[in-house]
């Protein structure tokens, strides 16, 4: 901003590096840090920049109008006299809605599995991965609507449905490793085969690394520290009626969750990432196509691409021809169509593409979309690939118009017409034939007499190999349910119900199966049928009272995320867990913003973020207090004060990672609150704590504008000086923050990191406020 | 367990603070709160006047309990009749080697009766030496207490109580 020539001279990168081990905040943050700096650092590359600038502010995360906030709140505070649905939802119209984020996020995933004469046709259009990652754009919204029929039968159109289309076997992890932070864990597959490019490549569209999206976030908020476009300083600049405005999310928070929620791990405990449906796709170029088609059927079902032993192999099965409009005759493709048709069924389709390689100079070319939903990993090699790519102008392959229009009714036409049925279907066939009899006066009996005496054992015990507790279906040793069991099948149905947004049944059927989950002491399934009931809890939109919520919706959380980290040692769906339930706590107002930050409060305790979601997440905290809205004139029951002590946290922590914008911003927010308080001076009275604060925006100061530093900050109005030691401080204190930042600082910057300052001894001063308080 | 007490006024200004550190148990009086990090006591205090505002009119009470928690410090407030609240930050001290006897002091259980019933002792003896404070005819309203005698008579207070 100050000096944006800075990265192209390769100098300060050189010095940063080399300045590193001293000025470390904790391992986490170097490592993730150097492992950043040690990159070329071109981030003039144009292709880059626009992935920068596209994510950091997708369409979806800027609200267009704060109208969710008229509601009236706090029904059980003393303030909160006032009649009306205190908790009830507003409607979900928000882009930067959490819900709208869940339902993108929890949706059916389709596999695609190919034959190669396919891959190779889609690879001479210019796209490397095959099929799916033709479609897979595209699947981020279905076009037109999908009416989805609910567990009573009523219908409800949705025109934002959406699937993911993943190659058959993505975000494949053992179950063991599915914890692990390092990648070097995920190295081995799960049959023992050893990782070549191909599976290398499947392992980056696996999500579930913390480490790897905080590293993500920090590029992107590297990127808006050094070039802040227009609209990121607009979004920075956005001073008047920010405190007011706080259902416009931070674009980093919202691109922290959704790379939390994408990639998500194909696991035995939750069936989100399960295919609900597979699509098997030959070319008109195959000379042997319905044999073909056999093979690939054979292939996902006992051969080498069949799936783990815990997902359900009886998903849906879609077969599709595609046709080369250049290559091939149409009648012949017509008549194997039909013969198709013959063989599988109704779930066919004949898509119609062009296989030349279409280039930007075309007439009806359109360049193929980005997708939103990719994981962390996938994101960074592709910056990463973006950045050492010497061509410039290389971006997003283009495809025709046609073949989008083609691609567009093909995913229409299987989604609507074969996809949604079928899981419709399931639900309905698992909610009579399992569930409801679960939930009978006779399926309390069988579960208690199974807890008891192990009554119902007869039939059951098929997988219990030698296990003490043979009356269980669950097979501790390996550590899942076999598809087949009421467990595995019931914990389907909810996931179905959830993907489908029938939240009622899915809350009803997550409620009933982690009682047994419990039972069988199967604690990840345990955490994460918790973690689903809470969230779908949250998702009705009716009223809930706080008494309901503490007794439900906390405890469920706290059940979850104690499985989750003590029992399973699996931060990630800790972390996931209480990010979502956080954002949903805080939309319902009241109370409930308050047990939001509550929750952060708790997240920050388990220490299972890095230090940029450390950061983010003070941020929300204070998000969260900020929701509170007060009663009257007096804004009796608001929480600014809190809310401005936890931008206070974020502040400092972002200055500590070297985010000045950032920091800058949350500063705003807290001068902004504090003079929105009756008492506005208030604090000014308070010592050492408004030292503080005034230490921290002069850094800012300082850190934005170097050449404060040299004329003296008398100048500026509002940062009088309280004292020397204080001024000193943020002096010397400034150079080591700013070179955390792993990119280069400005030249002016860098000089004065190197002055002989006694600069170890006040860092571990300034920097340890934050930490400690932890 | 550190002790940091503060009066605050009408105005949420500070009009008297004191940190101390538990006399009982062999403790010697002294505050532990980590030098670096003083600041946040009284952003914590300042903060939780948000609750204090909220739960004041819930009960009839002038005693509130611990109303509030940040991390590991529990803040307890007490309103006096002129719309001054004591507020009292204990943060106990972490384990030490001794647990089996601290276990059950006041100083390892922020929240259970006896440390409730020691603070609202603490709060009791402060208050009455806060009124005849006050009544002082030189005194202004919100004004700082700077009385060295008001000031003794807390120490004692907390040396007695807590």
């Amino acid at each position: 901003m100050n000096s944006p020539d800075n990265v192209s001279s390769p100098e300060p990168v050189a010095s940063s590096t080399l300045r590193m081990p001293k000025t470390r905040v904790s391992t986490d943050a170097q490592s993730m840090i150097s492992s950043i700096s040690t990159l070329p650092y071109r981030a003039s590359n144009a292709s880059v920049s626009s992935l920068f600038a596209s994510t950091t502010t997708p369409t979806g995360s800027r609200a267009g109008s704060p109208s969710g906030g008229s509601r009236r709140l706090m029904s059980e505070s003393v303030f909160g006299a006032s009649p009306g649905g205190a908790q009830q939802l507003a409607p979900t119209d928000l882009p930067g809605d959490p819900r709208n984020l869940l339902m993108r996020a929890f949706i059916p995933h389709i596999a695609v599995h190919t034959s190669d004469d396919t891959h190779q046709m889609i690879k001479d259009k210019g796209i490397e991965g095959g099929l799916w990652e033709l479609l897979r754009p595209f699947g981020e919204r279905v076009h037109g609507n999908v009416t989805v029929r609910d567990s009573v039968g009523a219908g409800k159109t949705y025109d934002d449905f959406a699937v993911r289309f993943v190659q058959l076997g993505d975000g494949l992890e053992p179950p063991d490793v599915a914890d692990r932070k390092s990648q070097e864990g995920r190295g081995i597959a799960q049959n023992g085969e050893k990782p070549d490019s191909k599976t290398a490549a499947q392992r980056l569209r696996t999500g579930g690394n913390i480490a790897q999206i905080e590293t993500l976030v920090d590029r992107h908020l590297s990127f808006a520290e050094d070039y802040p476009t227009s609209k990121e300083e607009d979004y920075l600049n956005y001073k008047d009626a920010h405190v007011r405005d706080h259902n416009t999310p931070s674009p980093f928070h919202t691109l922290y969750l959704r790379r939390l929620l994408s990639g998500i791990p194909l696991a035995p405990h939750e069936t989100f990432a399960h295919p609900v449906a597979c699509i098997i796709a030959i070319s008109s170029r195959n000379p042997n196509p319905i044999d073909a088609l056999r093979n690939l059927y054979q292939d996902s079902t006992v051969g080498s691409k069949r799936l783990p032993p815990w997902v359900n192999g009886e998903y849906l099965r879609y077969y599709v021809l595609v046709h080369d409009e250049e290559g091939d005759d149409i009648t012949k493709s017509m008549t194997l169509f039909d013969q198709m048709k013959k063989h599988f069924g109704l779930h066919c389709h004949l898509l119609r593409l062009r296989s030349s390689n279409c280039v930007s100079t075309d007439d009806d070319c359109l360049q193929l979309p980005r997708c939103e939903w990719v994981a962390a990993s996938e994101e960074l090699a592709d910056i990463q690939a973006r950045e050492l790519e010497e061509d410039i102008e290389e971006s997003y392959p283009y495809i025709y118009e046609s073949d989008v229009t083609a691609i567009k009714t093909f995913i229409r036409e299987m989604v609507s017409q074969s996809v949604v049925p079928s899981m419709e279907r399931n639900v309905s066939m698992w909610n009579d034939q399992v569930a409801s009899r679960r939930r009978g006066i006779g399926g309390r009996f069988m579960s208690l007499s199974k807890k008891w005496t192990g009554f119902g054992s007869s039939s059951r015990n098929s997988s219990g190999s030698g296990s003490p507790s043979s009356s269980t279906n669950y097979d501790p040793i390996q550590g899942f349910y076999r598809p087949d069991v009421p467990e595995a099948i019931m914990r389907k149905l909810a996931d179905y119900a959830f993907m489908l947004r029938d939240w009622k049944l899915a809350q009803s059927t997550y409620d009933l199966v982690r009682s047994d989950y419990n039972n069988d002491k199967a604690w990840k399934y345990h955490a994460a049928a918790n973690e689903m009931a809470a969230i779908s809890a949250l998702m009705l939109p009716q009223h809930m009272s706080s008494k309901v919520r503490a007794e439900t919706i906390d405890t469920m959380l706290e059940t979850a995320s104690y499985s989750y980290i003590t029992r399973c040692g699996a931060s990630y769906g800790a972390l996931r867990c209480l990010a979502v339930g956080i954002e949903l706590l805080r939309l319902r107002q009241g109370s409930f913003t308050e047990d939001a930050a509550k929750w952060g409060m708790k997240l920050l305790e388990f220490k299972v973020v890095g230090v940029i979601g450390d950061a983010l997440l003070k941020e929300r905290i204070a998000v969260c207090y900020a929701s509170k809205k007060g009663a009257g004139a007096g804004l009796w029951g608001s929480r600014i004060r809190k809310s401005a002590l936890w931008s206070i946290l974020a502040a400092d922590a972002w200055l500590t990672l070297g985010k000045v914008q950032q920091s800058k911003r949350s500063l705003e927010d807290v001068t902004a609150k504090y003079s929105s308080l009756p008492n506005s001076n208030s604090l000014d009275q308070f010592i050492l704590a408004n030292n503080f604060l005034h230490g921290l925006q002069k850094e800012v100061q300082l850190a934005l504008y170097p050449e404060s530093a040299i004329e003296g900050s008398g100048n500026m109005e509002d940062l009088i000086d309280t004292s020397i030691t204080e001024e000193s401080e943020a002096f010397e204190s400034r150079p080591h923050r700013r070179s955390l930042m792993g990119a280069s600082g400005p030249p002016a910057i860098s000089s004065l990191g190197s002055a002989p300052l006694n600069g170890e001894t006040v860092f571990e001063e300034v920097v340890s406020p934050a930490l400690k308080f932890e | 367990m550190s002790y940091y007490f503060a009066i605050i006024g009408t105005l949420d200004n500070p009009l008297f603070e004191y940190e101390f550190g538990t006399a009982k148990q062999g403790g010697d009086g002294i505050a532990r709160f980590a030098e670096q990090a003083r600041h946040m006591n009284q952003f914590i205090v300042h903060s939780s006047l948000d609750i204090v505002e909220e739960v004041q009119w819930g009960s009839g009470q002038m005693y509130l309990k611990c109303i509030d928690r940040y991390y590991n410090n529990y803040v307890s407030c007490f309103m006096t009749g002129g719309n001054v609240k004591f507020l009292l930050l204990h943060a106990p001290s972490t384990p030490s080697t001794n647990t089996t006897r601290a276990s059950t002091s006041i100083a390892a259980n922020p929240t259970s009766p006896q440390t409730e019933e020691a603070i609202k002792q603490f709060f009791g003896e402060v208050y009455e030496n806060w009124v005849k404070t006050i009544m002082n005819p030189f005194y202004n309203v919100n004004a700082e207490v700077k009385s060295p005698i008001f000031r003794s008579r807390v120490v004692a207070a907390g040396k007695k109580y807590l």
